[in-house]
C-alpha cells in the first residue's frame, strides 16, 4: 500500500471499513499521527458511515455494565498542561491506533494512557539522560524515553547509529520463562518495524543491531514481550512493554 | 440521551445530509455535548463518562453485537471500550472529527480485534443459542441500510450501487467481515470482491460528494 495523498480517500474508507490487513492498518494509524491531510480524510470517512451505526435499534443495556466500567477505571492524571513536552505531543492521538495497542496478544490492559501525565518526568529523564551521555566519550545520535501504557518511564534507549543502541532499564518487569523482551525501532514506514535485538535475562545491555539507516528525531522506539528467542515473525507481534520517541541529541 | 437523539432525528428527517462538509458540521454541531463530556472525562469527572454512557451505551451494544454476534462479547467489547475513552479522552480534538465518531470508532476497533483474534467460526460455534446465525447476520446488515433515514445522503447513494457491492461494503463496515469472508459469502473470486468493494467505495464516495 503507497500512502500518496491522491490515495487517502480511498485508504482512509478501506481504514474504517476495516478491511486492511494489520500491517498496513499500523501503516495508517502512524502516518495519521503526522499527517493532517490523512487524519482528515479517515475523519471524513468516519463520518460518512457513522449513519448506518447511529441509526441502530439501541440494545437494552444492563446497570451492571456500568458498574463494571466503573469499577475498572484508573484515577486520571493532572490534566495535560497546554505547553505539553514533545514527547506527549507525539503520543499516537487515538482512535486512529485504537486498535493497535497490542493489548489483545498478551492481556496487558487497554491504552497507551498517556504521556500527559509523565512527559514532565520523561522530559526529566531525558535531560538526564542528555546530560549523561554528553560527558561520555561517545555520543548517541539520538535518546528514547520509553513509558508504559501507565505514562511511567519504563527505559532509556540510546542509539549511537552505528548498529549499536545501548538500553538501559529504569523498572523491573517480569518476564517469563518461555518469553524475551525484544527491542524494535521503526527506522521508516516503508522499513516497517526492525528489531535491535533481544534484551537476555531482562537486563540492560548494549545491542548490535542490523545496519539501518541514520536514527532521526521522533523515531519509534519501543520494547516488546516476544517468545523465547525473539519474534518468529520478525515483527513485534507480542503486547508492548514500553515504548517512546528519539530526541536528537544535542 | 434525549437532547441528542431529538437532534439526530431532526436532522435526518430534514435530509440535509448533502455532503462531507455538511455531513462533519452537522455531526460536530450535534456532538457538542459529547465532546464537552470527554473533555470533563479528561479532567477525571466519572459522571461525564456515565453521561456519554446513558446515552450512547445502548447503541454500542448493539453495533457491536453486529459485530461479534454475542451478546456477551458486545458487552466486553464496550467495557473496554469505556476504559480507554476514559483514559483516552484527553487526546481527542475537534480537528480529529466529532465526538460521536470518536467514541465509536474506540468501540468498532475493539469489535474488530475481539473478532479477527479468534476465528468468526469459533465465535459462532462457541454457543449457537447465543450466536446470530449467519443469515440472521446478514439481514441484520443489510438492515442497516434500510434503516438509514430515507432522505439521507448515505442511504441514496448505497442505493445507486449495485447489490453486490452494496453488500460487500457493509458486510465490512456492518458486519465487520474480512475481504476473504465477504468474497466467500458473495461466492466471489477474493481478488473480484476486493475490486468491486474498490470501486464501490469509489462510486460511493462520487456521490457523497
Amino acid at each position: 500500500m503507497k500512502l500518496t495523498p491522491s490515495e487517502f480517500p480511498a485508504i482512509a474508507d478501506e481504514y474504517v471499513l476495516g478491511l486492511l490487513d494489520e500491517a498496513d492498518k499500523v501503516a495508517v494509524e502512524t502516518e495519521i499521527e503526522r499527517n493532517p491531510a490523512l487524519a482528515e480524510a479517515v475523519a471524513e470517512a468516519r463520518e460518512s458511515f457513522l449513519p448506518l451505526d447511529t441509526s441502530v435499534d439501541p440494545a437494552a443495556v444492563s446497570p451492571v455494565l456500568w458498574e463494571a466500567i466503573e469499577s475498572r477505571l484508573p484515577e486520571q492524571g493532572v490534566s495535560p498542561s497546554p505547553t505539553a513536552p514533545p514527547i506527549a505531543a507525539v503520543q499516537p492521538a487515538s482512535p486512529m491506533a485504537a486498535g493497535n495497542d497490542n493489548a489483545r496478544a498478551g492481556g496487558v490492559s487497554s491504552g497507551w494512557r498517556a504521556a500527559a501525565v509523565s512527559a514532565i518526568a520523561a522530559s526529566l529523564i531525558l535531560a538526564g539522560g542528555l546530560v549523561w551521555s554528553v560527558t561520555r566519550t561517545v555520543d548517541p545520535l539520538v535518546v528514547a524515553v520509553l513509558l508504559n501504557e501507565a505514562g511511567e518511564v519504563q527505559a532509556v534507549v540510546e542509539d549511537f547509529g552505528n548498529d549499536t543502541a545501548s538500553i538501559r532499564l529504569l523498572a523491573d518487569f517480569a518476564v517469563p520463562a518461555d518469553k524475551t523482551m525484544q527491542v524494535w525501532t521503526l527506522p521508516s514506514r516503508e522499513m516497517g518495524p526492525m528489531s535491535l535485538g533481544l534484551l537476555e535475562d531482562a537486563h540492560s545491555t548494549t545491542l548490535h543491531g542490523p545496519a539501518l539507516p541514520r536514527p532521526q528525531d521522533t523515531q519509534l522506539y519501543e520494547i516488546t514481550l516476544e517468545q523465547a528467542g525473539g519474534s518468529p515473525t520478525g515483527r513485534p507481534t507480542g503486547p508492548i512493554l514500553a515504548k517512546g520517541f528519539a530526541k536528537l541529541a544535542r | 440521551m434525549s437532547a441528542v437523539a431529538t437532534a439526530e432525528t431532526e436532522y435526518s428527517q430534514t435530509g440535509k445530509y448533502s455532503g462531507r462538509e455538511d455531513a462533519l458540521a452537522l455531526v460536530t454541531d450535534q456532538s457538542t455535548d459529547l465532546g464537552a463530556a470527554l473533555a470533563a472525562c479528561a479532567a477525571g469527572d466519572r459522571s461525564a463518562l456515565r453521561r456519554i454512557f446513558d446515552e450512547e451505551a445502548g447503541r454500542l451494544v448493539a453495533m457491536a453485537q453486529r459485530i461479534v454476534r454475542r451478546r456477551d462479547l458486545a458487552e466486553e467489547v464496550v467495557q473496554e471500550a469505556f476504559i480507554r475513552i476514559w483514559t483516552h479522552a484527553h487526546q481527542y480534538s475537534p480537528e480529529r472529527g466529532s465526538a460521536r465518531g470518536w467514541i465509536y470508532a474506540i468501540v468498532r476497533n475493539r469489535a474488530l480485534n475481539l473478532l479477527r483474534d479468534g476465528s468468526r467460526e469459533d465465535l459462532v460455534a462457541d454457543d449457537r443459542l447465543e450466536t446470530l446465525q449467519d443469515s440472521e447476520q446478514l439481514e441484520q446488515i443489510m438492515a442497516a441500510w434500510h434503516r438509514l433515514d430515507r432522505n439521507s445522503r448515505l442511504k441514496e447513494c448505497l442505493g445507486r450501487l449495485d447489490e453486490t457491492r452494496r453488500r460487500g461494503i457493509l458486510m465490512a463496515y456492518v458486519g465487520g467481515y474480512t475481504h476473504g469472508e465477504i468474497a466467500g459469502r458473495l461466492s466471489l473470486p477474493l481478488g473480484t470482491a476486493k475490486s468491486w468493494i474498490r470501486r464501490g467505495l469509489l462510486s460511493l464516495r462520487e456521490c457523497m460528494a
